[in-house]
């Protein structure tokens, strides 16, 4: 059963798409997150460490800049002193001053020169290494100053006294080299800053011997930019950057080393806020890249996860559409997946129609009308009522046969439109041929149904126009209701039919309600009843006869008349089954004239010695009118009335005993014989014989049957034979079928034998010759011999 | 100062001692000598003086006449031999200026700017050796060398120097030259001097 497919809620959706993706969605976005989280880490981490690249090497760059611009101080410095003491060892004066040994004057002259210059330390070495000074210059060893002098140095590092100054020899040359005039200023710590103050970046600077460095600097490679990190003591602010570059020095055993330090944290400070911007901009980037993710993820989740809802609840049954936003392609998607939806749901529909309807008049068929009374039955409430009435075209069958199949559709669908508008709100269905189902459910109980079924049979009643013909529409229906004839779909439909097939039973057009008395079998009966009604009207009746043999005059002497039904439907029909009812119904009076009538007229036909026996309904005792018929089925046939032979049973004594001893003399009158058919069975009143003198009793054929095994069987066909004959009647055996009964039976005295042993029940033109055959003795000796 | 050690061969010595006194004869004399530096290398202008023996009186004259020239802007010759008591002409050859001073200990004197063509002269008394240079022309330089013994002997560019008239034997030799390294620039020796080959001497220098 479809239902419409509608568009969920996106509240639903909401629900559902965390219940369904929370997990993949979380996944995508921490993949994505993750992915991001390494990238940005990657990306700051290689830029900050090219940024630390960058920065060391702009450091390492303003080291060797600035070591540069030390060195470059230091040869101007020491250029500057020299030309001072070139111009004062150049002066005439003090070279006749130097060459006389002038100690005072030469000694104010270094004093004078020695301040003009700025120069702590003014002194003349001469060729033996002896050193002229001005008084309170510190200690110089003139001998280590030869060593550099006399291989031409002309400046370089000195010690005076305790402190290293930076020194620069002019010769003294008269013309020859007579000594040499050296100024020396110290590169104190003050000096030295001095000189970091004219470099670009704060270097810290120191002058001293190598072997004064200390420990911390002792593995620099001199003259290279070398990287120490600081182990606490020595380098207090993190790593810095260290040259030692080697000075020239004018005194033998001195290894002075310029020491620059350049301390990183200061070199780094400038790129502080450049790696905070780095950081900042990564982080940032890394925060909207999760909520792209984030968003991402949410985006092309949602419709998916709507789709997946949405499959889940089509594979429940549900048809169920997704929302569609945008034209990207997960609208189209979706779109298709709508589109399936529709196609799927109307095939299902064309499918379930199809399951559900008749295809000629397109109304539902039987199934769904099944289906459609279980809901009505499981949704009923216990004041409401639901109608079942199932209808039926009225000799439809005729109509089809005699008007063609054409027209007896156009018939049905014409049935099928006016259905609907005689029961307007009413559930209509076709069950098959020309039966129809009409469903009304939930009447209030106070509704009287009657009158409502008995207005619908009014509006049935029409005259139908097809193909120019006129066809009178006749309809009967049968109705049963529900809580009060049954509990569930199948038995209420069954007993709307059955109620129905009464309504055709006792006439048509109109209708029945079911009655709870009614059974199958009694449905089934005056199905029979009625259709035995047709049987004699329509000559379904024939008469079979069955041989009556004299052993002592070893011929035949009669035939019994037995009634076969041919049902034009089902077949050769048992007595046993339609004779009850015949007798039931009343129609066994019918169906006894006729047999009469026709076995007399057939005995007339056969020679004069046969006669024929028919079986006469105790029912026939109870109405007037058997002499009456037997008269005149003599009368009309001609036939001598003692070849007729009426077989009673001995139930005919039950009610009115004398009336029916009344008929049977009355018969008796007549001339016609008068037999007690079954004798043995039932009451098996002696005193019946006694009471009627019957010309012939019928030993009832359970006795012949048992005749070879029970030994009482035989004795009591021996008491009925000998019983008989005191009472001067005929014996005769019923159901003899072999030479043993036949001679147990001729044995014990009975007069007659029937039975298959000498024929079965054969037609009436067979008579004749199962005549003949048994009149030939020789054959028959040979027969019974056998 | 150090000293700078006698650079002698002592082998080479007693041998040439056994040689002079197997050649001794009575022809004129001539002593040959090489003056080299440390490094083996022949001196020029080193000044090669034998003190005079006990009792000799040869008067000192190693010229006619002793001047030293300006040519060039440089001395010529670079170092002049002259007896103490010499007068020395200064003769300007140049088309420049020259002017004369002198530190030394055995000269000091002074001759300022003169002309082309124009001459100057100065006597030196005192024996020893004169530096001299010019106030205008630093890298001229020339040497005067006051010697009071007649045996003395400037080296030529192969540090060559013949000192005649005496024989071999064992004599106090001085050899000055304006870079040599002892005080006021000399070298002194006792030295066995052998005849008719050159006796090496090597001194170093600066």
């Amino acid at each position: 059963m479809t239902v419409p497919g509608n568009i969920m809620r996106l509240s639903v959706w909401r629900r559902r798409a965390q219940v369904y993706g929370y997990s993949l969605q979380a996944r995508v976005s921490l993949s994505i997150t993750a992915l991001l989280v390494v990238v940005m880490a990657l990306t700051v981490g290689v830029a900050d460490y090219g940024l630390r690249l960058y920065a060391s090497s702009v450091a390492e760059r303003d080291l060797v800049a600035g070591s540069k611009v030390f060195q470059r101080n230091l040869s101007a410095q020491q250029n500057e002193l020299r030309s001072a003491g070139e111009m004062v060892a150049r002066d005439f004066g003090f070279r006749a001053a130097f060459a006389s040994a002038d100690h005072d004057t030469l000694v104010s002259a270094l004093t004078s020169l020695a301040a003009r210059a700025h120069a702590g330390t003014a002194i003349v070495v001469s060729l033996d290494g002896a050193i002229t000074a001005s008084p309170g210059t510190p200690v110089i060893d003139g001998r280590r100053l030869l060593t550099g002098l006399t291989n031409g140095a002309d400046g370089g590092v000195i010690r005076v006294g305790k402190t290293l100054s930076l020194g620069a020899a002019a010769r003294l040359e008269m013309p020859d080299l007579a000594g040499w005039l050296v100024v020396a200023r110290p590169l104190d710590r003050r000096a030295l800053s001095e000189f970091a103050r004219l470099s670009a970046i704060p270097i810290n600077a120191r002058v001293a011997q190598a072997s004064d460095l200390g420990p911390d600097l002792a593995d620099v490679v001199p003259g290279q930019v070398n990287h120490r990190y600081g182990d606490g003591a020595s380098v207090p602010s993190g790593a810095e950057l260290v040259q030692i570059t080697t000075l020239p020095s004018l005194q033998s055993g001195l290894q002075p080393v310029l020491a620059l330090r350049y301390p990183l944290s200061s070199a780094a400070r400038a790129f502080q806020s450049l790696r905070l911007a780095l950081a900042s901009i990564g982080l940032i980037a890394l925060a909207m890249g999760v909520l792209m993710a984030s968003r991402i993820a949410r985006n092309i989740l949602l419709p998916l996860n709507r789709l997946a809802a949405a499959t889940t609840s089509m594979a429940r049954g549900e048809m169920t559409r997704v929302e569609i936003h945008g034209r990207d392609e997960l609208a189209t998607l979706a779109r298709s997946y709508n589109a399936m939806v529709d196609s799927i749901e109307e095939r299902e529909r064309r499918i379930t129609h199809a399951w559900l309807h008749d295809g000629l008049t397109n109304l539902p068929n039987r199934r769904f009308f099944q289906e459609k009374l279980d809901r009505a039955v499981s949704q009923q409430g216990r004041d409401s009522r639901i109608i079942v009435i199932v209808l039926d075209l009225d000799d439809f069958k005729l109509i089809n046969d005699t008007m063609g199949h054409d027209t007896g559709d156009a018939l049905l669908r014409h049935f099928a439109a006016l259905l609907p508008e005689l029961a307007p709100n009413a559930q209509v269905a076709r069950f098959g041929n020309d039966e129809f189902a009409l469903l009304a459910d939930y009447l209030a109980v106070h509704e009287d149904i009657a009158t409502r079924v008995e207005g619908f049979a009014r509006k049935m009643v029409a005259d139908v126009q097809i193909a120019g013909k006129t066809i009178p529409l006749s309809v009967s229906f049968g109705v049963a209701v529900c809580p009060d004839d049954a509990h569930d779909s199948a038995t209420l439909i069954k007993h709307a039919e059955l109620a129905l097939s009464r309504a055709k039973r006792d006439g048509k057009r109109t209708y029945r309600f079911f009655e709870a008395t009614l059974d199958e079998a009694a449905i089934r009966r005056r199905l029979l009843e009625i259709d035995l009604r047709e049987a004699l009207r329509n000559g379904e009746f024939e008469l079979h006869f069955q041989a009556l043999f004299s052993p002592s005059e070893c011929r035949i002497k009669g035939f019994e008349a037995l009634l076969r039904w041919h049902h034009p439907q089902r077949g050769l029909i048992n007595p046993a089954e339609f004779i009850p009812i015949a007798e039931h119904s009343g129609l066994i009076i019918a169906i006894s004239e006729w047999v009469i009538r026709k076995a007399c007229s057939q005995a007339a036909l056969w020679p004069d010695d046969i006669c024929v026996a028919v079986n006469i309904s105790p029912r026939h005792f109870e109405v007037p009118g058997l002499i009456p018929c037997v008269i005149s089925a003599l009368a009309h046939t001609g036939l001598s009335p003692n070849r007729l032979e009426l077989e009673i049973t001995e139930s005919v004594f039950i009610n009115e005993f004398a009336q029916t001893t009344d008929i049977l003399r009355q018969l008796r009158g007549l001339g016609v014989r008068i037999a007690l058919d079954d004798f043995g069975t039932g009451y098996s009143s002696l005193s019946y014989l006694r009471s009627f003198p019957f010309d012939k009793v019928k030993i009832d054929q359970s006795f012949v049957r048992d005749l070879a095994s029970d030994a009482s069987a035989r004795a009591i066909v021996r008491a009925i034979t000998a019983l008989a004959g005191a009472l001067g009647m005929e014996t005769l055996a019923e159901g003899v079928e072999d030479v043993e009964q036949y001679d147990a039976l001729i044995a014990e005295g009975c007069l007659m034998i029937q039975g298959y042993l000498i024929s079965r029940p054969v037609p009436a033109l067979q008579a004749i010759a199962v005549l003949a055959r048994w009149n030939d003795h020789d054959t028959v000796q040979a027969r019974l011999a056998g | 100062m150090p000293s700078a050690p006698p650079l002698i061969i002592v082998k080479r010595t007693f041998f040439a001692a056994a040689c002079l006194a197997l050649t001794s004869a009575g022809a004129p004399h001539h002593l040959a000598f090489q003056v080299v530096d440390q490094r083996g290398l022949p001196l020029q202008g080193a000044v090669v003086e034998i003190a005079r023996p006990a009792g000799d009186d040869r008067p000192v004259n190693f010229a006619p006449r002793y001047g030293m020239a300006q040519r060039d802007i440089m001395f010529r010759p670079g170092t002049l031999l002259v007896p103490a008591g010499a007068t020395v002409a200064f003769p300007n050859l140049d088309t420049v200026r020259h002017s004369i001073y002198s530190f030394s200990k055995a000269g000091r004197f002074q001759i300022e700017l003169y002309g082309r063509d124009q001459t100057r002269t100065h006597q030196f008394a005192v024996p020893g050796s004169i530096a001299l240079g010019c106030h205008i022309h630093d890298k001229m330089k020339g040497y005067i060398r006051v010697s009071t013994t007649p045996y003395a002997a400037i080296s030529d560019l192969n540090g060559m120097a013949d000192v005649s008239s005496l024989p071999a034997g064992s004599y106090a030799v001085t050899v000055w030259h304006p870079l040599g390294r002892g005080p006021d620039s000399e070298w002194h020796g006792a030295l066995i001097v052998a005849e008719n080959r050159p006796n090496r001497i090597a001194i170093a220098t600066r």
